[in-house]
């Protein structure tokens, strides 16, 4: 069973990521709740239950956050909120390729890979290299407008970038942060204050992004790009509390996290790697979205939906199987890994957690620490395509012999991975019958009993 | 049947250590658990063989060389006969296990062996006061680029918080150490509490932030040391709240998630300055065992 290919991989657009990271906050319109916190869209609820997608590159205290955007709405009506520890300048934000993101989640996405049996009678070939698809969605809309002080709310530091306007806020009290917003045109929710006080009590600044309506018309693009910042603080932390004020459906968040030198943990929630290197039935393959998702959930339920999961751990100089090509040195400072040198491969370790978090089972925001864990995994599926064809050999018939076990094993692994049923699975395996009946002549000898073999082999 | 709460200790290290591998999907390399249990042995034993008075005076500076295969054994007794303390350095490996994490087998060989070997070097008026496990974790992630300690690892069941605390709970009651358990989690809930308060959180955030198993295994099987820890209640519980302090500190001030290890490590040393003020007798497992002398359990 040699011959591999790697077909298909997972894709995040099967949980049409959100925009990102915290506070996202809009200006008219209504309230619709992301990771980042708030979108405000036109009584849109479909942007319930998306994905958000975020890059963290990051060495010693030194972090670059790329934030993907795909908020969906009106572009006028997009804003959006972030808590910051530190206040950040214009040259330290910019916009990020906007297909950056989806590189990232094209790399280290689970994987479907494909083998096929080779007939057990013939000389086994050496393996041929992979082969690899991929794909690549993109992000979305928004924008509008902000405004000046007051209330003990300090504008820091206000610029443009790209299609964005940015302010950079540090408050004194919640309620007067809230007032400040509103007042400034962004419709928040009720109970935002009381989730914006410990921010503000922790030191934290907020920024503030808008789009600037006739620079994004002139620049052309469909969607808004992401955001990236760069800053240097000792907190390692993902905000996601603001995200889930009156939230109460789930919510996805990839995080990607870029190290130089190994795995980035969690580390006041647990990580479960996702169950992977299963074998399943060929049907799945064109059904892997749906195989992905609902093992997915069935792994959250059954780790108590308060854990993280790990999809995918891997220096990124190389994969194997790969579901895309792994970035070029050029992709990766886009990425925002930072410790490049020009005309060196950079050490860049990626860690890819997927969290599914509700209010009551996430009540903390994400705190990460890098570790020097150089321990690769990934989320890895495997398809053995059987070898059907006619066999000329005893290995060939004992080869066909463990088909049905081997296909029943599969069919309830994936039964027990994904909650599907049994018995709608086993419909869809391979069937053997058709083998044996293109097999007369082996069909007979399997089931010769092993003293009939003596016998004929004696020539009795 | 079990001698001492060391053997209650040892017990309950390798369940959780089972339990982690079984049902928290570590990846736990049994050779790295083979290599602390080895290295700590062997160093063990090299100091002791060293540091063993062959003369037959009992040593008064070195508690480890006692022999404690003989449960009839006092230890105010001539002893000529070399025997292993095993039992605390395998309590040191099996803390080392739970929560030391890394690549490389020599990192773990290093941890366990300058571990050990802190008993025997850093200690004044016979006794040791850094607590071995610590100290090997703090000697590797300052020395190495290569180890790590993971907080996150146990998650927040609440069944493992009973089994931590009933497992605690019956070795301390053994050991009569629990006051600093009591005052290490007491103040530090405290703290936490008191900063929730102030930040705005919730109270399920506190609640999350205590539940961590890392933090119980910390608080029931390392910062009750009953050796290296001090000797007098008023000490312990002024020690113990210094840990708690210099935690909260480490861990929101200076976003450390190895906090309470780096506490432990810093505040380890005023044991010697409280035993001054409050000259209280030393822990001596004989008191409460007069079969077997003593020594120090560790996480």
């Amino acid at each position: 069973m040699m011959n591999h290919s790697v077909s298909d991989h997972l894709k995040l657009k099967f949980f049409p990521f959100l925009g990102l990271l915290l506070f996202c906050l809009v200006s008219f319109a209504m309230p619709a709740w992301a990771f980042c916190g708030f979108y405000v869209a036109k009584a849109d609820t479909s942007l319930y239950n998306r994905a958000s997608q975020v890059a963290i590159a990051r060495d010693g205290d030194r972090t670059v956050l790329t934030m993907a955007n795909d908020y969906q709405g009106e572009v006028a009506d997009f804003a959006m909120v972030v808590p910051v520890p530190v206040v950040l300048q214009e040259d330290q934000v910019k916009v990020a390729d906007p297909t950056i993101l989806d590189r990232l989640d094209a790399f280290s996405a689970p994987r479907l890979v494909e083998y096929f049996d080779e007939n057990p009678c013939a000389p086994r070939p050496y393996p041929e290299m992979f082969r690899l698809e991929s794909e690549a969605p993109v992000a979305a809309d928004g924008g509008t407008s902000a405004s000046n002080q007051a209330l003990g709310v300090t504008v820091e530091s206000s610029f443009s970038v790209g299609e964005y306007d940015i302010l950079i806020l540090s408050a004194r009290e919640s309620d007067g942060l809230q007032t400040w917003l509103r007042e400034n045109d962004y419709r928040i929710p009720d109970g935002a204050s009381s989730l914006l006080q410990p921010y503000i009590r922790q030191g934290m600044k907020f920024f503030v992004a808008k789009v600037n309506l006739q620079e994004f018309d002139q620049q052309g693009f469909q969607s808004l790009r992401p955001l990236q910042m760069s800053y240097e603080s000792p907190r390692f932390m993902l905000p996601i509390r603001l995200g889930m004020i009156n939230a109460e459906s789930e919510q996805d968040l990839v995080v990607y996290l870029l190290s130089r030198n190994g795995r980035t943990e969690l580390t006041n929630y647990r990580a479960v790697p996702i169950p992977s290197d299963a074998n399943i039935p060929l049907f799945v393959k064109d059904e892997f979205n749906d195989f992905y998702t609902d093992m997915f959930q069935r792994s959250y339920e059954r780790e108590g939906k308060n854990v993280a999961f790990l999809e995918y751990a891997w220096n990124m100089g190389n994969c194997d199987p790969c579901s895309a090509d792994p970035l070029t040195p050029e992709e990766l400072s886009q990425a925002g890994v930072f410790w490049t040198r020009p005309g060196e491969w950079p050490s860049v370790f990626i860690s890819r957690l997927h969290v599914r978090y509700t209010r009551n089972k996430f009540p903390e925001d994400l705190m990460f620490q890098e570790t020097s864990n150089q321990q690769q995994f990934q989320g890895r599926y495997v398809l053995t395509h059987a070898y059907l064809g006619p066999t000329s050999c005893p290995a060939g018939e004992a080869y066909r012999r463990q088909l049905p076990q081997r296909f029943e094993q599969e069919a309830q692994s994936l039964a027990r991975l994904t909650g599907w049923n049994i018995n709608d699975i086993r419909r869809q395996l391979p069937q053997i019958d058709s083998v044996r009946t293109e097999q007369p002549r082996f069909e007979a000898e399997a089931t010769d009993s092993w003293w009939q073999s003596l016998w004929s082999l004696l020539s009795l | 049947m079990l001698k001492d709460a060391r053997d209650h200790q040892i017990v309950f290290l390798t369940l959780f250590l089972l339990l982690g591998v079984a049902m928290r999907d570590w990846s736990l390399r049994p050779e790295m658990v083979g290599v602390a249990v080895g290295v700590s042995l062997a160093v063990q034993a090299g100091f002791s063989w060293a540091t063993h008075d062959w003369s037959g005076r009992k040593s008064s500076n070195c508690p480890d060389r006692q022999d404690f295969s003989n449960p009839n054994h006092n230890p105010q007794i001539t002893n000529h006969k070399f025997t292993l303390n095993w039992r605390s350095p395998l309590i040191t490996a099996l803390g080392l296990s739970l929560l030391l994490r890394t690549d490389h087998l020599w990192t773990m060989a290093l941890a366990a062996g300058l571990a050990i070997a802190s008993k025997f070097l850093f200690k004044a008026n016979h006794k040791h006061f850094f607590n071995p496990a610590n100290f090997g974790i703090i000697a590797v992630l300052t020395l190495t680029q290569d180890a790590w300690v993971s907080p996150g690892q146990w998650g927040e069941e609440i069944w493992y918080a009973l089994i931590f605390l009933g497992a605690g709970g019956i070795v301390l009651r053994r050991v009569g150490r629990w006051d600093t358990t009591g005052m290490f989690l007491g103040s530090y809930a405290l703290l936490e509490a008191l900063r929730n308060l102030y930040l705005g959180w919730s109270w399920d955030v506190w609640a999350h932030r205590l539940s961590s198993g890392s933090l119980l295994l910390f608080a029931l099987f390392m910062v009750t040391d009953p050796r290296s820890i001090p000797n007098a209640r008023p000490a312990r519980l002024i020690w113990a709240g210094a840990i708690a302090l210099l935690t909260f500190i480490l861990r929101n001030q200076f976003y450390l998630s190895t906090a309470v290890f780096w506490a432990l490590f810093a505040i380890a040393p005023l044991t010697l300055v409280l035993d001054k003020i409050w000259a209280a007798p030393r822990f001596e497992w004989r008191k409460r065992f007069s079969f077997e002398p003593n020594t120090l359990p560790q996480a």
